[in-house]
C-alpha cells in the first residue's frame, strides 16, 4: 500500500533578528538555511492497517502524511502509495485517497455542509444511487442527519469535525489519512470520533494513518505505531511493545494519607512524580522488582490507595520525549 | 504617566514597521508600482493628446504642466491616501478585538499608532518618487514654501483619509466583507478629486457642488499647493477639510459604540 | 473526453451553484458589489467623456471611437470580474493559508478547480452597462453585420488573454506566498490594457505588445471590429496565448514542487 525508502524533505527558512534594524537588514540581505523535516525515512504499510504516527509537535508527521497524498514533493527518497507515485498526482491515484486535517478544513464556510457534498459527488463521480446511500448512512452512524442543512460556520467544532470526515469517506477512499481529527475536541466529541473511526475501519477494512496529540487516540484505534522524531523513525511495531522500550514495566500509582517529605533516594529509581502536597506519587516499576516493592511501600509509608496497571502509551512518550538515548537500540 | 503612553505608542508603531517591512517584494512593488503605472499610463496618454492633436493648452494647462500635475498627484496619492483598515476590519471579523477591550492600550491607539508607522514609510517613498522625477528634470522649480504648505496639506488629508478608512474598517461589525467599501470610496474619491483629470476639466456645476464635499480638497487641492498654482481661498480649503474631520470622528466614536455593542451582546 | 467534459461541466455547474448560496447569505454584501461595479464603470466612462469636452480628438480617435474602444475594454472586465477575478485573491489565500492541500487532493485538474472555481453573482447582474454603451456606440459608429457577430466572441478572446496573462503572473505566488503585491501587479497591468495602443509610445508599447501582450487585449479586437483589414493583431493574440499556457504549465509545474503547504 505504501513503501517508502530513504524518504526525505528539506524546507527553506530565513533568520531575522528582532527589532528595527533587524527588520531592515533581512530586508536587504537574507540568510536562509536548510532544515530537514523528514530525513532519510523507511516505511510499509499494508493493506487495511491501522498505523498510528506518534511524535511531539514539528517531529515531522504531517510533512509525511503530505507526502503520502502527494500535496508536498519530497527532496530524497523513492515513495509508492497503492502503487503510484503520489506527487505525479494522477486523478486514479487521487480518487483512491483522502484526507482529513483537524486544523484546516475542507469545507466551504459559507454554506451548508451538503452543497459542499453535491460538489464532491461531481469531483469524485460518484452516482447519485451510491451517493444518497453512503451520504445516508454516513449521517446516520455520525448522528448529523440534522445538520447537513446548516451554514458550517454555524455548526460546533464536533459536528464540523463530523462533516470533515463524511466529506472524505463519501468516495470511499481505500486509504485514509487522519491528521489530528479531534484537536480541539472535548473528551465525548473525541470520543465520538474515535468510534467512528474504528466502526469504519472495521466494516470497510480501509487503510487508515492516524497523527494525534492524543495517545487515546492511537490505543484505542492502532494495532501499530510508528515513532517520529526530528524527521526519523524511531520505533515501529506493534502498540504492545511499544511500552517494552522502557523495559518490562508497570505502572503503579500510590496515593498516601499524609504529606510524605521521605529524604531517602528509595524513589528515585522509579522516576517518580510527585503532586504538589506530595501526597501522591507515580512511579515506573520494573515487573522484576514489582512484589518486593510493592510490599517496601506498603510497609514504610502511610498509603491510603494503591494502584497497578500497564505502562500508558502516553507516559511512555513522556519519558522518551525526555530522554531519547532511550530508544537507543528499541529497533 | 504620560511618558509611560508614549512608549507604549512608540512600541507599537516600532512593531508594525517591522511588520510592513517583513513583506519585501510586496513593499517593492507598492514604492514602484504607482510610478511605473505613471511613466506607462499618465505619461503617454498626455504625450499622446498633445502630439498627437497639435493641440497646445487644454484648460490651461501645456503639456508639462499637465505631467508636472499628474506627478503632483502621484506624490499626494503616496503622502496621502495610501492607507487602508483591511487590518483593522481583519481583528474585528475575527474577534480579536477582545484583546483591546482589556490591553491598557485601546483599539484606536493601536490602529493609529499602526497607520503612524505606515505613514512614516509612505513619507520615505514618495521623498524617494519626488527626488527620482525630479532628477529626471519633470519638476524644474521646487519653491521650499509651497512644498512646506503642500506637505501640511497633505498630512491634514492623509489623517482624514485614515479617519475614513477606519469608519470603513468598522463596518465590519456587520459586513463580512469591507474591501467593497473601500473600492467604492477609493473610485469615488479619485474620480472627483481631480486625481484622474484636473478639475478644471469637469464641469462648472459639478465643480459647485463639489465644492461641499471633501473630495477636491484631497487631491486638486494639496496638488496646486504644491505647484504654487492654488488660486483659490486657502482658509476655505482647510476650514472645509476639517469640518469633514469632525464630522467623521464623530461617526467613528458613534459607530464605535454600536458596533462594540453589538460585538460584547451578542458575542459576534 | 466527451466523459471528461460531462465531468467538468457538472463541477462547474456545481461551483456556480455553490457560489449562488454563498452569495446569497450575505445580502448587503451582494448590493454593495453591484453598486462598486457601477461606480467604476460610471467613473472609467466619465473620465474619458469629459476629456472629449476638451479636446476633439486623441489620436485618430473621436469620441464615440474612445467610447466604444473603453466599453470594449469593460466588457472584458466585467466577464473578468463574474468569473474570474474571485480567484486571483482566492488562490493566493490558498497558498498562504494551505487550503490548496485539499484542492490538490482532487481527481480534477488542480488549474481549473483554482481558476475556475469562484463566481461572483452578483457583478453577472451588471452586464447592463458595458453592453448598453458598447452598443449605442457600435451603433453610431455604424458597425456591419460581421462586426455585430464577431464582437461577443472577441470580447471572450481579449479575456481569455488577459486572464492567461494574470495566471502566468499569478504563479509567482508559489515563490513569493504573500500576494498583495502580484495581485497589485496584476491590477496595474489591466488599468495598462484599458487603453488603446496607439496612446504608448517606444518601449512601452514595445514592451506591453511583445513581452506582456496586455496591450493586445483590447486594442487587437477593436481595430478590427472598425476596420476588418487589420486582423493581424487578431493572430497574435492566438499566438500569445499559446505562448502563456506553455509557459503556465511549465511554471505550474516547477511551482507546485516549491509548494511548502503552510503547517497547520
Amino acid at each position: 500500500m505504501i513503501i517508502c525508502q530513504g524518504l526525505g524533505k528539506d524546507f527553506k527558512h530565513y533568520q531575522k533578528t528582532a527589532g528595527f534594524v533587524g527588520s531592515l537588514k533581512s530586508f536587504f540581505h537574507r540568510s536562509y538555511e536548510r532544515r530537514a523535516a523528514v530525513h532519510n525515512f523507511d516505511l510499509e504499510i499494508q493493506h487495511g492497517e491501522m498505523v498510528g504516527l506518534l511524535g511531539p509537535n514539528g517531529a515531522g508527521k504531517t510533512t509525511l502524511m503530505k507526502m503520502f497524498s502527494g500535496i508536498i514533493v519530497p527532496s530524497h527518497g523513492k515513495l509508492q502509495v497503492l502503487g503510484h507515485v503520489p506527487f505525479e498526482r494522477e486523478h486514479a491515484f487521487r480518487k483512491k485517497i483522502a484526507l482529513v486535517m483537524g486544523q484546516k478544513s475542507q469545507l466551504w464556510w459559507d454554506i451548508p455542509a451538503m452543497d459542499s457534498f453535491l460538489l464532491l459527488q461531481k469531483y469524485y463521480e460518484i452516482d447519485n444511487r451510491d451517493f444518497k446511500k453512503r451520504l445516508g448512512e454516513l449521517s446516520a452512524l455520525l448522528g448529523v442527519e440534522r445538520q447537513l442543512q446548516v451554514h458550517v460556520r454555524k455548526l460546533s467544532l464536533g459536528e464540523r469535525m463530523k462533516m470533515e470526515l463524511m466529506a472524505c469517506l463519501l468516495h470511499r477512499p481505500d486509504i485514509l489519512f487522519l491528521d489530528e481529527p479531534t484537536i480541539g475536541l472535548d473528551v465525548v466529541a473525541q470520543r465520538n470520533i474515535r468510534d467512528f473511526i474504528a466502526q469504519y475501519q472495521a466494516q470497510y477494512k480501509t487503510t487508515v494513518i492516524l497523527t494525534s496529540h492524543y495517545m487515546a487516540d492511537v490505543e484505542a484505534l492502532c494495532q501499530r505505531i510508528v515513532l517520529v522524531l526530528g524527521g526519523t523513525k524511531r520505533f515501529d511495531g506493534p502498540i504492545r511493545e511499544f511500552s517494552n522500550i522502557l523495559g518490562r514495566e508497570k505502572f503503579v500509582s500510590v496515593t498516601f494519607s499524609e504529606s510524605i517529605t521521605d529524604p531517602t533516594s528509595f524513589w528515585a529509581t522509579f522516576d517518580p512524580q510527585w503532586n504538589e502536597s506530595r501526597t501522591r506519587v507515580d512511579l515506573r516499576v520494573p515487573e522484576a522488582e514489582l512484589r518486593s516493592s510493592a510490599v517496601a511501600i506498603l510497609q514504610r509509608f502511610p498509603v491510603a490507595e494503591f494502584t497497578m496497571e500497564k505502562l500508558p502509551i502516553e507516559r511512555v512518550m513522556n519519558a522518551l520525549l525526555a530522554n531519547p538515548q532511550l530508544l537507543k537500540g528499541a529497533e | 504617566m504620560a511618558s509611560a503612553q508614549l512608549a507604549k505608542w512608540w512600541a507599537t508603531i516600532r512593531i508594525s514597521w517591522n511588520k510592513q517591512l517583513s513583506y519585501k517584494l510586496n513593499f517593492l512593488l507598492l514604492v514602484i508600482g504607482p510610478s511605473v503605472v505613471f511613466f506607462f499610463v499618465k505619461y503617454s496618454l498626455w504625450t499622446a493628446i498633445f502630439r498627437l492633436e497639435g493641440i497646445d493648452k487644454i484648460q490651461g494647462y501645456d503639456l508639462s504642466n499637465m505631467l508636472r500635475y499628474q506627478i503632483w498627484s502621484l506624490i499626494v496619492a503616496l503622502v496621502a491616501q495610501g492607507y487602508n483598515s483591511m487590518n483593522l476590519a481583519e481583528d474585528i471579523r475575527m474577534g480579536r478585538i477582545s484583546a483591546y477591550l482589556v490591553y491598557p492600550f485601546d483599539f484606536w491607539s493601536f490602529q493609529t499608532a499602526g497607520f503612524i508607522s505606515f505613514q512614516g514609510l509612505q513619507l520615505v517613498t514618495a521623498s524617494v518618487t519626488l527626488l527620482f522625477m525630479f532628477g529626471l528634470g519633470f519638476l524644474q522649480h521646487l519653491h521650499v514654501p509651497d512644498l512646506i504648505s503642500g506637505l501640511a496639506f497633505s498630512l491634514v488629508v492623509s489623517f482624514f483619509w485614515y479617519q475614513v478608512s477606519y469608519l470603513i474598517g468598522l463596518a465590519a461589525f456587520w459586513l463580512e466583507e469591507t474591501w467593497v467599501l473601500r473600492v467604492m470610496f477609493i473610485t469615488i474619491s479619485q474620480f472627483f478629486s481631480g486625481a484622474i483629470l484636473p478639475l478644471e476639466a469637469y464641469p462648472k456645476y459639478l465643480l459647485n457642488m463639489l465644492a461641499w464635499t471633501p473630495f477636491p480638497y484631497l487631491t486638486y487641492t494639496p496638488v496646486k499647493i504644491f505647484m504654487g498654482e492654488y488660486t483659490g481661498s486657502l482658509s476655505q480649503a482647510w476650514l472645509t477639510l476639517l469640518a469633514w474631520m469632525v464630522v467623521v470622528g464623530l461617526l467613528n466614536r458613534l459607530v464605535w459604540q454600536r458596533g462594540l455593542r453589538l460585538y460584547t451582546a451578542a458575542g459576534m | 473526453m466527451l466523459r471528461e467534459i460531462r465531468h467538468y461541466a457538472g463541477v462547474y455547474l456545481r461551483f456556480m451553484s455553490t457560489c449562488f448560496a454563498a452569495a446569497s447569505t450575505y445580502r448587503l454584501h451582494f448590493v454593495l458589489l453591484i453598486i462598486m461595479d457601477q461606480l467604476f464603470y460610471l467613473s472609467m466612462l466619465g473620465s474619458v467623456d469629459f476629456l472629449y469636452n476638451n479636446v476633439p480628438k486623441i489620436g485618430d480617435w473621436g469620441r464615440d471611437q474612445f467610447m466604444f474602444f473603453v466599453a470594449f475594454s469593460l466588457a472584458i472586465d466585467h466577464l473578468h470580474m463574474s468569473f474570474i477575478s474571485e480567484s486571483f485573491w482566492e488562490f493566493s489565500y490558498d497558498i498562504r493559508t494551505g487550503k490548496l492541500d485539499f484542492i490538490l487532493l482532487r481527481p480534477l485538474n488542480t488549474l481549473f478547480s483554482v481558476f475556475a472555481r469562484q463566481i461572483r453573482p452578483a457583478t453577472l447582474v451588471n452586464f447592463v452597462t458595458p453592453w448598453g454603451v458598447l452598443i449605442y456606440f457600435g451603433l453610431r459608429l455604424g458597425l456591419d453585420g460581421w462586426a455585430w457577430v464577431a464582437v461577443f466572441p472577441l470580447v471572450i478572446l481579449g479575456l481569455l488573454l488577459l486572464t492567461s496573462i494574470e495566471i502566468l503572473l499569478s504563479m509567482l505566488m508559489f515563490w513569493t506566498v504573500e500576494s498583495m503585491g502580484i495581485n497589485f501587479l496584476r491590477i496595474q497591468l489591466q488599468t495598462i490594457s484599458r487603453w488603446p495602443d496607439f496612446i504608448y509610445q517606444g518601449f512601452a508599447k514595445r514592451f506591453f505588445t511583445l513581452v506582456m501582450p496586455v496591450l493586445l487585449i483590447g486594442s487587437a479586437p477593436v481595430y478590427f471590429l472598425l476596420d476588418h483589414s487589420r486582423w493581424a493583431g487578431l493572430f497574435a493574440m492566438g499566438g500569445a496565448l499559446l505562448m502563456s499556457w506553455l509557459l503556465i504549465a511549465f511554471f505550474w509545474r516547477l511551482g507546485l514542487k516549491a509548494y511548502e503547504s503552510a503547517s497547520s
